[in-house]
């Protein structure tokens, strides 16, 4: 009994996989297919047995491909600029500060520059770029570098380093007098999660062996101001999780109270569309506070 | 009605059970149970009526997840915003809460019988007396807000430092860990929330950071068995990436300690030493010596800190059973 079990999850497992892969055929199909309408027809068919078992999934293709969203290739960088800051105020509502989050091995930075330079373009202040083996942390100025490039190919000339903040550890001190009407791109990584509140409480603990403060004295505020000081950015109303696996892995935990989760299956080869959807996505939710 | 519902589940629901078995289950649960108010507002029933209709639907869970071995669930029961809605449905919610507490206490026998804990999270101290008085009786602890829950935990750790327990180089993650509330469980290894809703609204941001968690549109009274196959089959499916993530994390925190050891190590003996250089082996020494010493101090200060809430919670109940 416990053997035909066995088989029937593995079986299950496979099962699932396929549908998966089905899935993500068809949104490619879909999306390259505009103009061939008979082929367009039976992919809409074979969708809905591909997307029986999992109705999230149907809701990011019904989503796809960004209807509204205004094409980024191919133009001068001027026009582009104009057509994605439209985009953004077309949108109901934008985050003041987007995570993006990437689950997957061996991260792309021409992906990932290209996200950061179009959240930029639309109109998001603050763009925070993490993935949990700390790979874009290490490699910091290789990221930083690409996202120069790519804002100077997409963006132009105008849209170069003077428009751009990129914060890293250790250079925060600089920032509390810069008034920020420049976009800001943060690197994270685990240490900047439950390590860094780790370091705060150190820090206090530290204070009352000295005498310096009474244990009574720590307070959620007072955490909270500390965790701010180091990172002086406001919480990220939107983190974008790229690849297969649901979870935050350690992704900022003090700071995703209020934080919509939006999935996306890869950052590899992503395109602007993507993105927008997701951007449509968070426009049109309602933060119902207390349920 | 009842904490936990009895009845077996019907062949379909059994053989899917036993298929999902065959894989890696979770072995604790947290369920985020949204849409008692928007279920109530589809089916033209006073909001009351809608969390009642939650109420009994973790009865049913809790059934379904004992047929499925999950040995531990945990509920997200009150958040601090809940404050802000209107008093009469606040009120409402305290004695729905205070009821089925009280029918906690009564049924305790049958909930040992079925191998069900029942653990509930959070500071005490927010909720009404008469309430805490209850739950206390019920020997739980009730949730309420997670950063209070990180703060109390730096705060415990402040008063070992300030009452000579531990010392403040000792602060690590794994002893924010345990001084948090939850201490006594593992960490979620799934979490899920319904209606549709992809926030964590504050529930256990520091436990579920390497937990899978499955966002699921259906409201909260609607909720299936098959919702529930599901979102464990969507854990299953994510197993082998998050356990690799967690054992990334636990080697990174396990360095990060191994090297303060080393520099308090090194600081204790430029004071102490009498200015010739170690030898390696001594330097080892000297370092196992150290970490023994401050585990040693560690487990102490956790005893204490144990034996503290252990008497808070006898205090309360000798309270409610004088008055």
């Amino acid at each position: 009994m416990a053997l035909l079990h066995g088989f029937l999850w593995r079986l299950l497992l496979v099962l699932v996989h396929v549908n998966r892969a089905l899935v993500s055929w068809l949104r490619v199909r879909l999306r390259s297919l505009k103009g061939r309408l008979w082929e367009r027809m039976v992919a809409a068919l074979l969708l809905p047995v591909a997307l029986a078992g999992f109705p999230d999934h149907r809701r990011k293709f019904n989503r796809n491909p960004g209807a509204n969203a205004n094409s980024v290739t191919g133009n001068c960088a001027a026009s582009r600029r104009s057509r994605c800051l439209s985009d953004g105020r077309s949108l109901e509502k934008l985050p003041v500060h987007i995570g993006l989050l990437v689950a997957e091995e061996e991260p792309s930075y021409t992906d990932i520059s290209n996200l950061v330079v179009w959240c930029m373009a639309v109109g998001i202040s603050y763009v925070s770029v993490y993935d949990n083996h700390g790979i874009f942390r290490k490699n910091n100025s290789h990221l930083l570098e690409e996202i120069m490039r790519k804002q100077q190919d997409l963006l132009g000339v105008d849209g170069s380093k003077h428009n751009v903040e990129f914060l890293s550890n250790g250079s925060d001190k600089h920032q509390h007098h810069v008034v920020s009407c420049r976009p800001t791109v943060k690197v994270l990584s685990p240490d900047d999660g439950k390590q860094s509140i780790v370091q705060a409480a150190q820090q206090l603990c530290r204070s009352v062996e000295n005498k310096e403060r009474s244990s009574r004295d720590i307070s959620v505020t007072m955490l909270d101001i500390m965790l701010r000081e180091s990172k002086n950015v406001p919480d990220p109303e939107l983190v974008v999780k790229f690849g297969p696996v649901d979870s935050t892995l350690g992704f900022l935990p003090w700071h995703i109270r209020l934080t919509e989760f939006i999935s996306l299956p890869s950052h590899r080869n992503v395109s602007y569309e993507d993105l927008f959807g997701a951007l449509q996505r968070y426009g049109a939710c309602q933060q119902r506070l207390g349920q | 009605m009842s904490w936990i519902r009895e009845g077996e589940l019907n062949l379909i629901e059994k053989i899917s059970a036993n298929v999902l078995k065959a894989g890696p289950m979770p072995k604790h649960v947290a369920f985020i149970m949204d849409g008692n108010r928007r279920f109530a507002r589809k089916k033209n029933m006073g909001r009351q009526e809608g969390h009642m209709q939650g109420f009994n639907k973790l009865a049913e869970t809790l059934r379904w997840c004992k047929h499925l071995n999950i040995p531990e669930v945990t509920v997200y029961a009150f958040s601090i915003e809940n404050f802000k809605r209107t008093k009469d449905e606040v009120d409402g919610l305290m004695e729905l809460a205070k009821q089925k507490f009280e029918r906690l206490l009564e049924e305790r026998d049958n909930l040992e019988k079925h191998g069900v804990c029942i653990r509930v999270l959070g500071d005490l101290n927010m909720l009404p007396l008469d309430l805490q008085q209850v739950i206390a009786k019920a020997v739980l602890t009730t949730r309420v807000h997670n950063k209070y829950e990180i703060t109390n935990a730096v705060r415990e750790m402040a008063w070992g430092v300030e009452q000579g327990l531990i010392k403040a180089s000792d602060v690590s993650e794994p002893l924010l860990s345990e001084c948090l509330y939850s201490n006594n469980s593992p960490n979620p290894d799934l979490l899920i929330r319904t209606s549709g809703e992809v926030r964590l609204s504050d529930f256990l941001l520091w436990q579920t950071s390497h937990s899978c968690l499955v966002f699921q549109s259906v409201l909260w009274p609607e909720y299936s068995f098959w919702n529930l196959c599901e979102a464990i089959l969507q854990y299953q499916l994510n197993h082998k990436s998050i356990q690799k993530a967690r054992d990334l994390h636990r080697e990174h925190q396990a360095s990060l300690q191994l090297e303060a050891d080393r520099a308090c190590v090194a600081e204790h003996l430029q004071h102490h030493g009498n200015g010739k250089p170690l030898d390696a082996q001594r330097r080892q020494e000297a370092l196992l010596h150290y970490t023994a010493c401050r585990e040693e101090r560690v487990q102490d200060f956790l005893e204490s800190l144990k034996h503290k809430r252990d008497s808070y919670f006898n205090n309360l109940c000798s309270e409610a059973v004088l008055a």
